[in-house]
């Protein structure tokens, strides 16, 4: 059982994660906007929308039941769980007995049962097709993402994130070309997860992918932006967390977690950075050949397990 | 205080008993409905105060009653494997039961005496099944309990249930033939037919492997593996629902009980390549399970394909159990074991619930086809919380029961991945993430099970007429979903009674796997869960985006609820939304080739080939035997008839001359 301290880093990290997630989703549509020539919104705009939102009636359709109401909580909860279970300022994940990476996988899946399932809730055109959508894209995504963190896994002997985290940030690397190979497969996932063109373009709505969203309104829909938001960041700071753990602070003191923070902050700037120069470089491709994309990713997961077994 | 041998014998008696009152009452369907009822509540409940402290404590309880035969020794073993079925088994029948009170009803008049006489043969003979230690008997309760089977498969009595009972038939009978090949040869070995004689059997190696290829063949299609799998998906349906539970629930369950009663018990696991063998197969079944389940239209035979995938995850379990025996591993035989023992208690639940469910459906809308359910919810609201709770259990979302078994069994791979050779390294990883892929298409799968049928709007007269089912149905599956949430918030409880009955069958010591709320494949360092703690969290988490929504509320209007789903400023119809079929579609085209590996390694259309072919051949066979044999016999009986034709001349007067000459040779004969 965790201890008060690390009980209260875990509820710090998450407010901390939620608190700043609109400012990220900010600056990739401010990155968006320069990218089109676009004068485009302020990178706060995400915060305004939200506030705005709160005020707005919500409205469900008649055929809409007990899924679709809870699902935005559903969806915020989990992903609140999993940031409490990442290392993100430190080495060891604050509450390990939610932070194995079964679990954390899992309650991912926790939140994509509840999306894909509202919009199958609502009886709206583009809410099923979007559920059935997310949730191909699920299966596509699983066995990358399980893969590659596997090989990480089995090469430090644990599955816990934490400690995954703990043997890089200390240099205790066996096999350091399956680790490279499973960071970018994981890589790979994380931006899948973030949803990105040419998998997902999470900005609109009417687009097949969102379609779960398309029902909603008021506070609802502000909860749920807020979570998918929140989703983000979360696998951003998984993929910095358990691949590029250096300058984590290895135990509680103050200097090394604001050290860390700093640290985490310009780290997942560049992730989203990055994730935005290449989500604007993409081409829109047909949904169901979205598999051919994929493979690429869980190709290179599979390459780096072929390296873990000989040893590389 | 009766031992728990006389409540197991007294719930297999109340079963049986059950049974033949139900068969006397053939003239009431209600009171068989009602005695068979009760038969199963009882029976069941005392199945469960006998397996209840043998389980906990572990310890074997042994009964030997000679026969009249050398090998009919009656020999009981009440070990904590069998009393680890015992309470699976009887478990399900006590929900089923409960359930069976109203869901029969559906049945009065249309024999439902039958039903309940078949219904509990069939639990009698699987309870008894487990128990005995004699091969003979075993096989006699075996085939009990697939006839008793094949009738409820039968019992509707139309074209498909009599094709689909054909083909159960014929697999359930090759596989007996299978398991009578394995069982011959410990016999050819030992003289004996008594189990306790087989453990002691030292089989030459390969002969050892014969064995057990061909148990694991014969249980493995009572199992429903793939490929023998494909009589499964037919004959599950085609039952009454509360049947159907039980067949899927429990009765594959003897299959992979079998497999473990041969692999690991009689023989010990001795060689690396069967459970690498087992794991094999299981990772094959699961995964091709789950995706033929995904592009089903039919409830309850989408419910019988993901019986398919969750037999093949307790098969994975079971396969790195013997690989851990295989290699003296103990931590890891223990570890494989335990993920397939409560995977096999969890699916029973949660496989059963959702058969219920789907029998509750049935009940009040009269249709298995998905495509015309939906919006069930609003007029079915228990069933269809209870169904979601079982949907969530087999998607493995965490806090359920699903959860920590597949966690235990991810954990049981990893730690197999990390010892041992390279072919162990390799074939972990691999597994593991069919595994994964397993479990993100079964979550798939039930998203569209559940919202195609509960959610949105009605898509037929049926479903939108439906309403809430009987409250004893009711009750049953909200049982049957509590345990859903018991056994996943239970864990540190429940993994240490699963990991007592996994070392008595490794034959190693007690192995800790909880610690206070935590559970953890006996290596904290290696994982660590607290199913627990991940609910509160989960629970607590909300209150945050709440209070948001209350702290920025300002002047907002009352939460609207009505009016149709947007449909770009048409009218809204329910054609409009996506089909189940349209759903599953893009998994259908991704994984086209698994799709067509299906007809091609459909085994009923070569089966029923093989059949036709044997039947033409024994009629040209006995067509020899006609010409040859059969025609000349009657052509000399012909010749004789014609021969002795002319003593009858039909003139009284020569009958006459005939008894005076008869007369003659008679009194000559006496005189001489």
């Amino acid at each position: 059982m965790p201890t008060i301290e690390i009980f209260l880093l875990a509820l710090v990290q998450a407010a901390i994660l939620l608190v700043l997630a609109p400012v990220f989703t900010g600056i990739s549509r401010v990155m968006r906007a320069k990218m089109h020539s676009r004068k485009g919104p302020g990178i706060l705009q995400d915060y305004r929308d939200l506030f705005k939102l709160y005020k707005r009636q919500d409205v469900a359709p008649a055929a809409s039941g007990i899924v679709f109401t809870v699902m935005p909580y559903v969806l915020m909860a989990s992903m609140l769980v999993v940031a409490m279970a990442l290392p993100v300022f430190t080495q060891k994940s604050p509450i390990g007995v939610a932070g194995d990476l079964i679990t954390v996988a899992y309650l991912f899946a926790l939140a994509r049962f509840f999306f894909s399932l509202s919009g199958l809730d609502t009886g709206s055109t583009f809410g099923g097709l979007g559920a059935s959508r997310e949730s191909t894209l699920g299966v596509l995504v699983e066995p990358t993402m399980i893969l590659s963190l596997l090989v990480a896994a089995l090469i430090q002997g644990t599955t816990n994130i934490g400690g995954i985290s703990t043997a890089i940030a200390t240099g205790h690397v066996q096999s350091p070309m399956a680790i490279i190979l499973a960071f970018v497969a994981f890589g790979f996932a994380v931006y899948i997860e973030m949803g990105k063109l040419p998998f997902d373009m999470a900005e609109a709505e009417q687009e097949l992918q969102e379609g779960p969203l398309t029902e909603y309104a008021g506070s609802g829909l502000a909860t749920l932006k807020w979570g998918l938001a929140l989703k983000k960041i979360v696998v951003a700071a998984m993929f910095v967390g358990v691949f590029i753990p250096f300058g984590n602070a290895a135990t509680l003191s103050i200097g090394g977690l604001v050290l860390a923070a700093v640290l985490f902050l310009v780290k997942v700037l560049t992730v989203y950075l990055l994730t935005a120069l290449f989500e604007n470089g993409m081409a829109r491709g047909r949904f169901l050949l979205t598999s051919r994309i994929t493979w690429v990713g869980f190709g290179v997961a599979s390459l780096s397990f072929v390296f873990y077994l000989a040893g590389l | 205080m009766m031992t728990p041998l006389c409540l197991l014998l007294t719930s297999v008696l109340v079963f049986t008993g059950g049974a033949f009152v139900a068969l006397l009452c053939c003239k009431s369907d209600r009171a068989s409905i009602y005695i068979s009822g009760i038969a199963g509540v009882v029976g069941s409940l005392a199945g469960l105060a006998a397996s209840v402290p043998v389980m906990l404590a572990g310890k074997a309880i042994t009964y030997v009653h000679a026969g009249p035969f050398p090998f009919t020794h009656f020999t009981v073993r009440f070990d904590a494997l069998a009393a680890f079925m015992v309470f699976v088994i009887a478990l399900l029948v006590l929900v089923a039961s409960i359930y069976s009170f109203s869901y029969v009803q559906e049945y009065e008049g249309r024999g439902a005496w039958a039903m309940g006489f078949f219904t509990n043969l069939f639990v009698a003979s699987m309870i008894a099944l487990v128990a005995v230690d004699n091969a003979f008997y075993f096989l006699v309760f075996f085939e009990l309990m697939s006839l008793s089977s094949y009738f409820l498969v039968i019992f509707d009595q139309n074209e498909e249930a009599v094709e689909a009972g054909f083909l159960y038939f014929l697999i359930a009978h090759a596989g007996s033939i299978l398991i009578l090949g394995s069982f011959f040869i410990f016999w050819w070995q030992t003289g004996s037919l008594d189990f306790s004689a087989f453990r002691e059997a030292k089989l030459s190696a390969p002969l050892a492997s014969i064995a057990f290829v061909l148990a694991f063949l014969g249980f493995g299609a009572k199992a429903g593996m793939v490929p023998l799998h494909s009589w499964l998906p037919r004959a599950h349906p085609a039952a009454p629902s509360h049947a159907s539970a039980l067949m899927s629930g429990v009765m594959v369950k003897i299959g992979v009980f079998g497999i473990i009663k041969v692999g690991v018990d009689l023989l010990g696991a001795t060689t690396v390549w069967w459970g690498i063998l087992v794991l094999a197969i299981g990772a094959i079944s699961a995964v091709l399970g789950v995706l033929y389940a995904l592009t089903e239209q039919d409830i309850k035979r989408l419910l019988a394909y993901s019986t398919v995938e969750n037999v093949g995850i307790i098969l994975m379990g079971v396969g790195v159990g013997m690989i851990g025996m295989a290699v003296n591993n103990t931590v890891l035989a223990v570890m494989g074991l335990l993920g397939a023992l409560y995977h096999t208690l969890n699916h029973a639940v949660f496989k059963g619930l959702l058969f219920l469910g789907a029998g509750s459906i049935i009940y009040r809308a009269h249709t298995r086809n998905m495509e015309e359910l939906g919006g069930l919810a609003r007029t079915m609201p228990y069933t269809a919380l209870a169904f979601l709770v079982g949907s969530m259990a087999i998607s493995a979302l965490p806090p359920l029961n699903g959860f920590v078994s597949e966690w235990f069994t991810y954990q049981a791979l990893f730690n197999m991945s990390t010892n041992g050779g390279f072919l162990l390294h390799f074939s972990g990883p691999v597994a593991i993430v069919m595994l994964a892929l397993t479990g993100a298409l079964a979550s798939m799968c039930f998203v569209k099970l559940y919202g195609i049928t509960f959610s949105g709007m009605p898509r037929s007269e049926h479903a939108e007429h439906s309403r809430e089912a009987p409250a004893p149905m009711v009750l049953a599956m909200l049982l049957l979903a509590l345990g859903c949430i018991a056994l996943g918030l239970g864990a540190p409880i429940v993994a240490p009674v699963m990991a007592g009955i996994a070392s008595s069958l490794a034959n190693s010591g007690l192995i800790g796997v909880a610690q206070g709320t935590i559970v953890h494949p006996a290596n904290t360092a290696q994982a660590m869960l607290s199913t627990p703690l991940i609910t509160i969290l989960l629970l607590a988490a909300p209150v945050l985006p709440l209070l948001m929504a209350a702290i920025f509320k300002g002047p907002r209007l009352p939460r609207r609820h009505e009016g149709d789903a947007w449909a770009c400023g048409y009218i809204h119809d329910a054609k409009m939304v996506v089909s189940s079929e349209g759903f599953a579609q893009p998994a259908r085209f991704m994984f086209a080739p698994l799709f067509q590996l299906r007809e091609r390694l459909n085994p009923s259309s070569p089966l029923r080939a093989g059949l036709q072919a044997s039947i033409n051949g024994a009629a040209r066979i006995e067509s020899v035997v006609d010409t040859f044999i059969i025609t000349p016999i009657m052509r000399v009986a012909h010749w004789l008839g014609n021969c002795i034709q002319w003593l009858q001349h039909g003139d009284f007067r020569v009958y006459c001359l005939y008894v005076v000459a008869a007369l003659v040779v008679l009194l000559f004969v006496t005189v001489a």
